[in-house]
């Protein structure tokens, strides 16, 4: 525990350290170097609990208002501080790099480090502490440095709209969150996540009130649909590393809330598990489509977020639809599932975002209409990029298959206790299997019309129609956090069973025995390094192929002089599937044609996709507004009218009161 | 279980297979069109003349475009292992292989799609689309099929459900719809009519062929070698499923005859569809897949009617 106060010592100094040092390079190396020390520290704390060893307890003695404050790291919160930690790190060593050109402008960058120091110092709280008052402070305070951290382009008022539009999220979702718990305090008096357990784990109502408000709390928080519609902006906005941080790492707080809350309830009812299954169904094939017509690369990365916590949340679902049934290895598969899924998601999500952002560095927009041929500019950025692409696809023999491979084991093991169960597990293994698809589309479709062919705008001192332009100079700070990702993906794929080393304690909380996934995983590491082995010889055969061969011009049905634009579009790739989901997508068409016979001007055309769901909540909230206009204006306005209703309004306070008070 | 002899039969039908279906296609089609047709073994010699070509790239093709068709033949045959392609044990079998299958080949997919878009061509990315597009409708009836006919027969392998043998009512609904089911993604996954056709002409109406229009030499080898796998072991795969000794321990050399047979059968059946079938339109193709997806979806309803008996 010592270990974990020290970290949070370090971190907090050096946030202190990145405010006071006068240069931006000092800021920097100053947050870094306390983060490096923070996450040794940390890691030593967790790695033991998470090999086995029983939980780590310490007392906080503070004064009034909240007098002594328990920490506890059992093994849930230390598999989360265990990569939590190490991926903000990585985030500040690629900001050195990425906010570089900004830097050089004059910008100063004190409160930038400082709040990334933060962030990680939130996760502590977050992850350690058990008092509920504590930890709301620190739910907070990674909500309000990850809004300071988005707006870091201020100037924009796009940016500043993104940055409201995640904060009344996020505080809305806090309310809920603050409900749930009030609640639990006036039952339990009590102020410490242990004793809840005494109203949590009994089944009725109580309990499923608080569990649909904790529910609507992690949706806002990890995005869900239908209030997922904050993410895809704050992302677009923010710089790559925040966006990183958040859609990898920040919003996996809420799933670590829904965690704990099911820990509680030690056996949840089938209800609850069948409710988590549909909102993370709906999530992931929602989020997946706007994945596949998404023409910005930030967005659409932020789409594929609710995609993916979608994915989490049905893993979770099954876990506890087998504790509801006592069927101990669904359980453990469902759970494994979820969890593997959030430390992958946590690694390719993390790099596929600084991917975006060097992306931005070599072309100067993320939109993929106008990318293409990043290949030849920048070749390192492509192929990270083009791992984590792999990996967020669910492609063998890459980490994002090793999640979907337990969670379709779980959906697909027919010992559900009745046959209509066994079948709707089955139609969501189906969905799973038709969302993998649909992120293959989207994936090759980002990847494809952004590094490969050749860019879709002229580009300067390129004269051919086929020149790729100048080399793009990404720098080390931000290729090494990447490299580092990239590894991550490739090893946790290609020996799935690595996991295995620190992972069991953490299902086993749940009563659940991990033989199950535990010989899924060795039977899938023999098959995943076979196909590791196989691809790297094909990659062998078809890299020693080499470049001497002979040259032609692409074929364009015998034409000879094709141009850039007349390479296929991002809005063509995903048409046919955008047709086949209509009825999901709110589209926006902008045409200017000109109707004559012989066109004087160029005419365009432009096609994008806005949220349906959050075009709907506005239409209603119009509606609802318009509603209530319209009967305002009916009554007659009237003095006496008005202070009739507030006398009433006011009577009734005062009785209410003076009832509440006699009882 | 596994013998030797076994293995080195399944070995056999993995190299022979792939040549003697596409062969085998072709001559009927000959046969249908009056024609007398190239030996069986003319894609043998095809690929052959193929490797020994040099091949030419497009001007904005990177290594991607190189490497993209041999990653689709590792992954076609690392996927393809778990088959029983002759009905009797495959190379290698473990729980949940056919979600392996379907994620190994779906990798291989895009490989492919994304050395299409390498080229940075008009048609190609436009084949890639179509293939994409088509597979998020191929896998949910493939996992709604095996999603079925593991909840019938309680297995977990391939080779387990496959050689499910429909006793009651309820199995052979499940069964039924199950075979057409996995028809619908064979045709498709071996880029055969009437979603695809492998002899078209014309760019805009291709899917398959349209990605491997820049491709030559040893790297269209490799595709059109992928392809032959691919659907060989479809054709294997149905067979095991028709099949009713498929997976019988006790008579092995009948099962293995029975499956060789069948797939012959298959392999003439797909060749007179496709030369009296006409194609369809490009946009009719994701209701013809649909249908599988809802023959999955019937596949799925029987068990439930199986659960109640």
């Amino acid at each position: 525990m010592i270990g974990l106060v020290a970290a949070a010592g370090l971190l907090a100094g050096g946030a202190v350290l990145a405010v006071i040092l006068p240069s931006n390079r000092a800021r920097g190396i100053a947050a870094i170097l306390t983060q490096a020390l923070a996450c040794a520290l940390v890691v030593g704390v967790v790695v033991p609990i998470l090999r086995g060893a029983p939980a780590v307890t310490g007392l906080w003695h503070l004064s009034q208002p909240v007098d002594d404050v328990p920490l506890r790291v059992d093994a849930v919160g230390a598999f989360f501080l265990a990569w939590s930690l190490p991926m903000t790190l990585l985030g500040t060593i690629y900001a050195v790099g990425y906010l570089q050109p900004w830097f050089e402008r004059g910008r100063n960058g004190a409160p930038h480090f400082a709040l990334l120091n933060i962030v990680a110092l939130s996760f502590l709280i977050i992850y350690a502490v058990q008092n509920v008052l504590i930890f709301l402070l620190g739910w907070e305070l990674s909500a309000v440095a990850a809004w300071l951290l988005v707006i870091w382009e201020y100037r924009d008022q796009k940016t500043r709209f993104a940055g409201f539009n995640y904060l009344v999220s996020t505080h809305v979702g806090l309310l809920v969150l603050v409900a749930a718990l009030m609640y639990l305090h006036g039952q339990t008096d009590s102020m410490d996540f242990a004793d809840f357990a005494a109203v949590l784990g009994v089944p009725g109502g109580g309990r499923s009130l608080v569990f649909g408000l904790v529910g609507v709390a992690v949706a806002l928080k990890s995005a869900f649909v239908p209030v997922h519609s904050w993410l895809p902006r704050a992302h677009a906005a923010a710089p790559a590393h925040v966006s990183a941080l958040m859609s990898g790492v920040i919003h996996k707080a809420g799933l670590f809330v829904l965690l704990r809350f099911v820990l509680l309830m030690r056996v949840p009812d089938e209800w609850m598990g069948w409710a988590v299954l549909a909102m993370g169904a709906g999530s992931a094939v929602y989020g997946v489509i706007y994945a596949c017509v998404e023409r910005d690369l930030k967005r659409l990365l932020g789409y594929s977020s609710t995609e993916n916590v979608g994915v989490v949340a049905i893993g979770f679902g099954v876990g506890m639809l087998g504790l509801a049934w006592g069927d101990s290895t669904l359980a453990a598969l469902g759970f494994f599932a979820g969890l593997v899924h959030i430390l992958g998601h946590a690694c390719f999500k993390c790099l596929l975002f600084y991917g975006a952002g060097a992306v931005h560095r070599a072309a100067h927009t993320v939109d993929i209409e106008r990318l293409g041929g990043l290949a030849r500019r920048t070749p390192a950025t492509a192929v990270l990029f083009g791992i984590g692409a792999l990996a967020i696809s669910g492609l063998p023999p890459l980490n994002g298959f090793v999640g979907e491979f337990l969670l379709l084991a779980g959906l697909l093991d027919g010992s559900a206790p009745t046959a209509a169960s066994n079948a709707a597990l089955v139609c969501v293994a189906a969905l799973l299997a038709t969302v993998g698809a649909l992120s293959v589309l989207s994936m090759v479709r980002a990847f494809g019309l952004t590094f490969l062919g050749t860019s879709r705008e002229p580009q300067p001192g390129a004269e051919g129609p086929t020149v790729p332009g100048a080399a793009a100079v990404i720098p080390m700070a931000m290729l090494v956090p990447m490299g580092v990702l990239a590894l991550a993906c490739v090893l946790l794929g290609v020996f799935p069973t690595v996991v295995l080393a620190f992972m069991p304690p953490v299902v086993g909380l749940y009563g659940a025995g991990t033989s199950g996934p535990a010989h899924l995983l060795a039977v899938l590491q023999s098959a995943s390094a076979g196909l590791a082995g196989a691809v790297v010889v094909a990659t062998g055969i078809g890299g020693a192929r080499g470049e001497g061969a002979r040259r032609a011009v692409t074929w364009a049905c015998g034409y000879r002089l094709p141009t850039r634009r007349m390479q296929y579009s991002a809005s063509s790739f995903s048409a046919t599937v955008a047709a086949l989901f209509a009825t999901f997508l709110g589209t926006q068409t902008r045409v200017r044609l000109s109707r004559r016979a012989m066109p004087q001007r160029a005419g365009s055309f432009d096609l994008s996709y806005v949220d349906a769901v959050e075009r709907r909540i506005f239409e209603v909230l119009g509606r609802g507004e318009a509603f209530f206009v319209r009967s305002a204006v009916a009554v007659p306005e009237e003095p006496r009218f008005a202070f009739a209703a507030g006398l009433a309004v006011l009577l009734c306070m005062a009785g209410w009161l003076l009832s509440e008070s006699t009882l | 279980m596994t013998t030797p002899l076994v293995v080195l039969a399944d070995l056999a039908a993995f190299a022979l297979g792939p040549i003697l279906a596409v062969g085998v296609i072709q001559r009927t089609r000959s046969v249908w069109a009056g024609r007398r047709g190239p030996p069986i073994l003319q894609p043998w010699f095809d690929l052959q003349r193929l490797v020994r070509k040099t091949a030419v790239y497009g001007h904005t093709a990177t290594a991607i475009f190189r490497v993209a068709p041999w990653v689709g033949l590792a992954a076609a045959i690392a996927g393809g292992v778990v088959v029983p392609i002759l009905g009797v044990a495959p190379l290698l079998s473990f729980p949940l292989d056919f979600v392996w299958l379907a994620y190994a080949w779906g990798l291989g997919r895009a490989a492919l799609m994304l050395g299409a878009l390498d080229t940075g061509s008009a048609f190609e990315g436009m084949g890639a689309a179509r293939e994409a597009t088509f597979a998020t409708l191929v896998e949910p009836a493939l996992f709604l099929v095996f999603g079925a006919l593991s909840l019938l027969t309680g297995q977990h392998a391939l080779a387990g459900l496959l050689a499910v043998q429909p006793t009651s009512g309820g199995d052979v609904f499940v069964w039924g719809a199950s075979v057409a089911a996995l028809t619908v993604v064979v045709l498709i996954e071996g880029a055969r009519l009437p979603a695809d056709d492998p002899a078209t002409h014309l760019e805009l109406t291709m899917v398959h062929e349209v990605m491997v229009l820049d491709h030559s030499g040893p790297e269209l080898a490799a595709i059109q070698a992928t392809a032959a796998l691919k659907l060989a072991l479809g054709i294997g795969m149905l067979a095991a499923l028709l099949n009713p000794w498929s997976g019988d321990q006790g008579a092995i050399g009948l099962a293995l005859g029975c499956n060789l047979a069948l797939s012959l059968g298959l392999a003439v059946a797909i060749g007179s569809m496709e030369s009296l079938a006409a194609r369809l339109a490009t946009r009719d193709v994701p209701r013809y897949l649909l249908g599988a997806v809802i023959a999955g979806g019937v596949a799925l309803l029987g068990t439930l009617w199986q659960g109640a008996a």
